[in-house]
């Protein structure tokens, strides 16, 4: 019988056997494929209550599915990178469908915070904030690991904890030398730097700046983020 | 000249807004309501509170109700009309209630009979009838006026209630091609209802769209999702099963997943669609009023002239020409009575001029 709606079926669904053999009756050969099951057969309501829970996550429940924000969104259309799809994640999180969000699980990071979104939804949704925060709670349910886009938010956290002002030098060295992304090639670090000190997009200098008073307000900062379950900030 | 004398059929919203302006007007007004009491159908089925702004219905209702009582216009409940002759000067109808009959002349007729709820029976798919968790939402609205939502099957709270759009409305298979208008309005009001009484209950639309038109969009739409956290599923259920343990299984496509879904539910609840009422049917073959294609009267023009009919001196308002909410149906109900005084005050001027 021909498959109607193949484009449907995800390979990770498609079984197919050397030989199968179903009640009794062989059926290797053509009838040997099998299609995984793609039911839907539950709400997880307590998935969305816990981006809303996490900041800027409230507006996840707004989003009404137009596409708006895909239809702009630099990773989808310039990176072509069209499995990352912020509609489709806040709905899978809307109805808590934790086992389709996890097969994009090394997409959903991969956000740069453009922004473009967040500027164009015409709910109102924060999508970069919801997107975010859906990764999170991924990871903090043991869904997915830690990926290197919450190694960066982790980096990009501590620096500005030490002394409340972003050192941006020190940010990235850490990072490249923890990460060694394949195009942080010392020379390609070298021009960027020339140009970022040029262009005056970079401020930081060898010596480190802070924050006046940060000592105390840095305790309110780590109860803050305590309280919204980011552990790692003491 | 006389003050002109005018018979209003049916005592809902519209019906009492034609009567309310007749009378302020200096006509005499006669309204014959065939229930025991003035309201219409918002009365009747008991809903809790109205669209858009959450407002009881005794609050909306109760004023026009009072002011139509005090005003000396002639409100007949519990009384029907029995017979309209039209002759050279008006009508002459004769009205039963209370065991008597009575005989009338007046110079205009307002046709105000309203609407019926489609009886979702008819659509088998969805067991309404059959599992007792089935409800729609005239029974939902009564619920939330007792301020009790539990399974019927089982008197508990339930976690998760969902509303089935468009039921009897937008479906070739019932043969209703249009649609309510109000169900979209009702159902989500009622999950906002729902979610303020007790937000541990979890709420779902299944829809193919949306059409809370107008000011209705953010005032119900945006709100329940923004607000309330109502969610909401694209796609239309199919047919509604039983699951082992009692709870309702929902058969639908979630056509934004693009997967089938059988999602357990407590209750589901059905927006049965509008059609016109036996009254207004009636009414319409009393008075040789031509009904329109989907079995509503005929306004003589349905753009220019909504209340006027083919009928010389015979006006309608209200839902008993299609699908409207209440302020709409005052506001025809005012239209028509407008056009009742002027066609009595033209008429009257050509008998002078005759004369
Ligand atoms: C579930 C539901 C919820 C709704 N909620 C809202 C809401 O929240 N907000 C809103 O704006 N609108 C709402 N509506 C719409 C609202 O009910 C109607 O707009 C309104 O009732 C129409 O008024 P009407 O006078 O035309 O008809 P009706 O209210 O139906 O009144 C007609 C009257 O005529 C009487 N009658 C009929 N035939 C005869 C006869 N032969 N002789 C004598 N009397 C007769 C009937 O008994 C009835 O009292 C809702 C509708 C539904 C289905
Ligand atoms: S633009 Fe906004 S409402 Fe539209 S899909 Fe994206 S987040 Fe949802
Ligand atoms: S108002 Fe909504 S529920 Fe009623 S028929 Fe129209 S779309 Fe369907």
């Amino acid at each position: 019988m021909p498959i109607h709606e193949k484009n449907l079926i995800e390979k990770e669904d498609l079984l197919e056997k050397e030989k199968a053999v179903v009640d009794g009756v062989d059926v290797s050969g053509r009838w040997n494929t099998f299609i995984r099951e793609r039911l839907l057969s539950d709400y997880h309501e307590d998935f969305v209550e816990e981006v809303k829970s996490l900041p800027g996550g409230r507006t996840v429940t707004n989003c009404w599915q137009c596409g708006t924000c895909t239809s702009g969104c630099c990773l989808h259309t310039d990176y072509g990178l069209r499995e990352f799809n912020p509609r489709y994640f806040i709905y899978l999180a809307q109805i808590g469908n934790v086992d389709e969000l996890k097969k994009y699980g090394d997409v959903i990071w991969r956000c740069i915070s453009c922004n473009k979104c967040v500027e164009r939804c015409p709910k109102g949704v924060k999508v970069e904030e919801v997107v975010h925060n859906i990764d999170e709670v991924l990871r903090r349910r043991g869904v997915t690991e830690d990926t290197p886009g919450s190694r960066w938010d982790r980096t990009y956290l501590d620096n500005i904890m030490a002394t409340g002002v972003l050192d941006e030098l020190g940010l990235t060295l850490k990072y490249v030398r923890a990460e060694k992304p394949e195009d942080f090639t010392r020379g390609f670090m070298a021009r960027m730097a020339v140009k970022i000190i040029r262009n005056g997009n970079i401020r930081t200098g060898p010596i480190r700046r802070r924050t006046r008073g940060w000592k105390k307000m840095k305790k309110v900062a780590e109860d803050i983020l305590e309280r919204d379950g980011y552990a790692s900030a003491k | 000249m006389a003050s002109p004398k005018i018979l209003i059929i049916g005592g809902g919203p519209a019906g009492l807004s034609a009567a309310q302006d007749i009378t302020d007007a200096g006509g005499e007004a006669i309204l014959v309501e065939q229930e025991g009491f003035l309201g219409g159908t918002p009365k009747r089925l008991h809903y809790s509170l109205l669209a858009p702004d959450l407002k009881p219905v005794e609050e909306v209702l109760d004023p026009l109700i009072d002011s139509v009582q005090q005003s000396g216009a002639r409100c007949m409940t519990g009384a029907k009309v029995e017979s309209v002759n039209s002759g050279r000067n008006g009508f002459t109808v004769t009205i039963s209630g209370g065991g008597k009959k009575v005989e009338e002349k007046v110079d205009a007729v307002v046709v105000a009979t309203g609407f019926a709820h489609w009886d979702p029976h008819k659509k088998y798919e969805y067991a309404y009838g059959v599992y007792p968790d089935v409800i729609d939402f005239k029974d939902f609205e009564k619920m939330l006026s007792d301020g009790n939502i539990v399974r019927p099957s089982n008197g508990q709270v339930p976690r998760r209630v969902a509303w089935l759009l468009c039921v009897g409305s937008r479906d070739r298979q019932v043969g209703k091609f249009y649609c309510c208008r109000l169900g979209c309005a009702v159902s989500i009001k009622q999950a906002m209802e729902v979610r303020r009484i007790n937000p541990a209950i979890d709420t779902y639309v299944y829809y193919m769209d949306i059409r809370t038109y107008g000011f209705w969009e953010d005032k119900l739409y945006w709100k329940s999702m923004e607000e309330f956290g109502v969610k909401y599923i694209r796609g239309r259920i199919g047919s509604i099963n039983r699951g082992e343990d009692g709870r309702l299984i929902a058969m639908a496509e979630d056509t934004i997943l693009q997967r089938p879904s059988e999602v357990p539910l407590d209750m589901v609840v059905l927006a049965t669609g509008m059609e016109a009422s036996e009254g207004t049917r009636e009414t319409a073959a009393m008075l040789g009023l031509e009904l329109e294609e989907h079995g509503f009267v005929k306004p003589l023009e349905s753009d220019s002239m909504p209340v006027s009919t083919a009928v010389p001196g015979v006006f309608v308002c209200g839902t008993a020409t299609g699908p409207k909410a209440i302020p709409d149906s005052i506001t025809e109900g005012s239209a028509a009575a407008i056009k009742a005084l002027n066609y009595v005050r033209k008429r009257s001027i050509k008998v002078q001029a005759r004369a």
